[in-house]
């Protein structure tokens, strides 16, 4: 009862400042009044008292319904919990001005597609095609950008993915971009499957204190790491080993997959050289990512405008017949005397007493 | 007296007759159906500018605190779009550096205030990816991308170039002025700030002082006032001997460069007054593009059953009170 009465709303409270006008029918009445000599010459009589009442609840009723309903009230809305096939997906998207720049590593000409826009036109495909999913998107080039927090508005999320093919910023900076990217998942059930997708076509050193400072955030949140490394025709790959010296500057990319495989989190890199590659691997990671999920169903709000018009007009309706059922004393008296009372009229005085 | 007539001759009671009409609206309000109509909605892309002079604290928070100029411009944002009608479009960008950078495309404003809320309440300046502020390069990118997208524009800043400006102006607008219209928006004080300073961690150490902005720009030809500074030398020393002064370490709102950009570009100046009021503006300045949306007819029947039931149980008392009623009983 209390969880009902604290989800009660209505749209315009300052109207309810009006409510004190439903105790009016207490004060003065719509019925005609009669002036009567002596009220106490009369019986009492407990069913013109009934009438009464009902009569007076019935105007207390159509008032307080009429300003109700004017109100605009309302059951809000509830969250319910149910369970789905789907996960929270925070993807991080590399915006450094490369993306825009094809899997050939030059700039787009005619049908020519950029990495960026592959990776858009891809990914918009992705988000949508599970009811359950959960995205966030963030950016990051020098610095990270939260583009849309986790939503499950599929709509939002494709207009963010949507923007990526426009043209980007400077450098890569992965480390703060992967903090940002983790951040996103927020506080929610350890039973939620997670997946971290990272969209970049390069890589960078990630400094060791910030690498304890990811480790440590990888270990709590256990996510599914995704990279999706979109490869320029000619560049190392993953797993080439620089021919000179092994170190995370001669081969940032060989590094971050050494670094991500270092998590003990389940890790997949997926190596893209062009747009059937990617679209293979965003399937690939579809199927994998199949485990149960609490979603949040919001429940729309329950409008009661109606209802309240309707008690007004029960109300309404009590006064309305009372009007119609009433006898003028004076007038039947003149016309037939106090004997030939209709019997309509017969509680009038006392109810007008009471 | 049977009771037929009793009932015919009550029906010819006002007061009936004003409750019967109550009751009549109220039974209406259970058939009447919403009626379609077309609002004014808008498409808008608002670009916000996120450099070091953002940083100033020259307004006042809700709790009575300084607030930064960016705090109350995302303030202003939200309360925006959550005042637009629902089928009204909003995509924000950043502003730093020379150019705008989209986050997100148009979003509905109704079913994506979730997400749209949280982006903007996500906007800090560590996410600007290089220092300089060219305020018109910015302005005059920004009105491409919002041509581009087919929408409106709100351009937020505070107008303080970095570095400043040389003699010769600033960059000319390319564009049509008006093709895309909107609002540059001025956040900040009339009166000058200091510029709050913050560490490569993020962390602040204090304030701009003179020495740590260029005061002036030495770019391009001297300024034609030049010959007369101390120590000018057309080849050695172009724009006088003395070391720049100035106070483009203290910050506030240009105005005047921030009309004569609006003139510019066909787009209307207002100024940031708080946390809200942009949505007056907006709507004056930016194209009404028409939005399905209902009226619902149920609270005119309610109120004038409200009235009629007033008055059935008022009027006889104020007439015996000597106010003038429009019936006799």
């Amino acid at each position: 009862m209390n969880d009902a009465l604290a989800r009660f709303c209505v749209d315009h409270p300052g109207l309810l400042w009006l409510l004190p006008l439903a105790l009016l029918p207490l004060l003065v009445s719509a019925q005609r009044s009669t002036p009567v000599a002596a009220i106490a010459a009369g019986p009492a009589d407990g069913l013109s008292r009934a009438i009464g009442r009902v009569v007076r609840a019935g105007g207390i009723l159509s008032f307080a319904g009429l300003i109700l309903a004017l109100s605009g009230p309302y059951r809000q809305g509830e969250t319910i919990i149910r369970t789905g096939i789907g996960a929270q997906v925070s993807i991080l998207i590399d915006r450094s001005g490369s993306m825009n720049e094809t899997f050939a590593g030059r700039q787009p000409s005619g049908a020519e597609e950029s990495k960026a826009a592959a990776s858009r036109r891809l990914l918009a495909a992705f988000v949508g095609s599970r009811a359950h999913d959960q995205f966030a998107v963030t950016a990051f080039s020098t610095a990270p950008m939260l583009v849309v927090p986790m939503t499950d508005r599929h709509d939002a999320v494709r207009a963010a993915i949507a923007a990526i093919d426009r043209p980007g910023l400077d450098y890569t900076n992965i480390a703060r971009g992967l903090a940002m990217g983790l951040s996103q998942f927020g506080p929610a059930s350890p039973a939620t499957s997670r997946a971290l997708l990272l969209v970049s076509d390069g890589a960078a050193v990630i400094d060791p204190r910030a690498q304890d400072a990811l480790r440590a955030a990888f270990t709590r949140l256990r996510p599914n790491l995704y990279w999706l490394f979109l490869r320029t025709k000619g560049s190392p790959s993953i797993s080439d080993r620089p021919a000179g010296e092994d170190t995370p500057q001669a081969a940032p990319e060989r590094h971050l997959d050494l670094f991500f495989r270092s998590l003990r989190i389940p890790y997949r890199a997926f190596e893209a050289e062009g747009a059937e590659a990617v679209a293979e691997a965003i399937a690939q990671i579809e199927r994998l990512e199949r485990d149960p999920i609490p979603y949040t169903e919001q429940r729309p709000r329950r409008d009661l405008t109606g209802l309240a018009y309707g008690l007004s007009l029960i109300g309404l309706l009590i006064l309305v017949a009372a009007k119609l059922g009433e006898a003028d004393l004076r007038r039947v008296r003149a016309a037939s005397g106090p004997t030939a009372k209709p019997r309509a009229s017969a509680p009038e005085p006392t109810r007008l007493a009471a | 007296m049977t009771a037929a007539s009793l009932v015919a001759r009550n029906l010819r009671d006002w007061r009936l007759r004003l409750l019967a009409g109550a009751l009549g609206l109220v039974a209406l309000t259970f058939f009447v159906r919403p009626l379609a109509l077309t609002r004014d909605g808008v498409a808008v892309l608002a670009i916000v500018d996120i450099t070091g002079s953002m940083n100033v604290r020259d307004y006042a928070g809700t709790d009575g605190q300084p607030a930064s100029r960016l705090e109350t411009a995302k303030a202003a944002l939200r309360d925006l779009v959550a005042g637009l009608p629902c089928g009204s479009r909003f995509a924000l960008g950043l502003f730093t550096e020379r150019r705008p950078f989209l986050l997100f495309a148009p979003i509905e404003t109704c079913g994506g205030f979730a997400p749209i809320e949280g982006a903007l309440e996500a906007i800090d300046w560590r996410m600007a990816w290089e220092g300089d502020s060219r305020i018109s390069a910015g302005l005059f990118r920004s009105i491409d991308l919002a041509a581009e997208l087919g929408t409106d524009l709100v351009f937020i800043t505070d107008g303080q170039e970095a570095p400043p400006l040389p003699s010769s102006g600033g960059p000319a607008f390319e564009g049509k002025p008006g093709a895309v219209r909107g609002l540059i928006v001025g956040a900040g004080a009339p009166g000058l700030s200091p510029i709050p300073r913050y560490n490569d961690r993020g962390r602040e150490t204090g304030f701009y002082g003179a020495g740590d902005v260029q005061q002036e720009n030495r770019f391009g030809p001297p300024p034609s006032d030049a010959e007369s500074r101390e120590g000018y030398n057309p080849r050695n020393a172009p724009f006088g001997a003395a070391a720049a002064t100035g106070t483009e370490h203290l910050s506030s709102v240009r105005e005047p460069y921030l009309r004569k950009l609006g003139r510019e570009t066909g787009l209307t100046y207002a100024h940031l007054d708080g946390p809200g009021g942009l949505a007056a503006a907006l709507k004056t300045a930016a194209t009404p593009r028409p939005v399905p949306g209902r009226l619902d007819p149920r609270p005119f029947l309610g109120g004038a059953a409200l009235v009629l039931l007033l008055a059935a149980f008022l009027s006889p008392h104020l007439r015996a009170r000597g106010f003038p009623t429009w019936k006799k009983a």
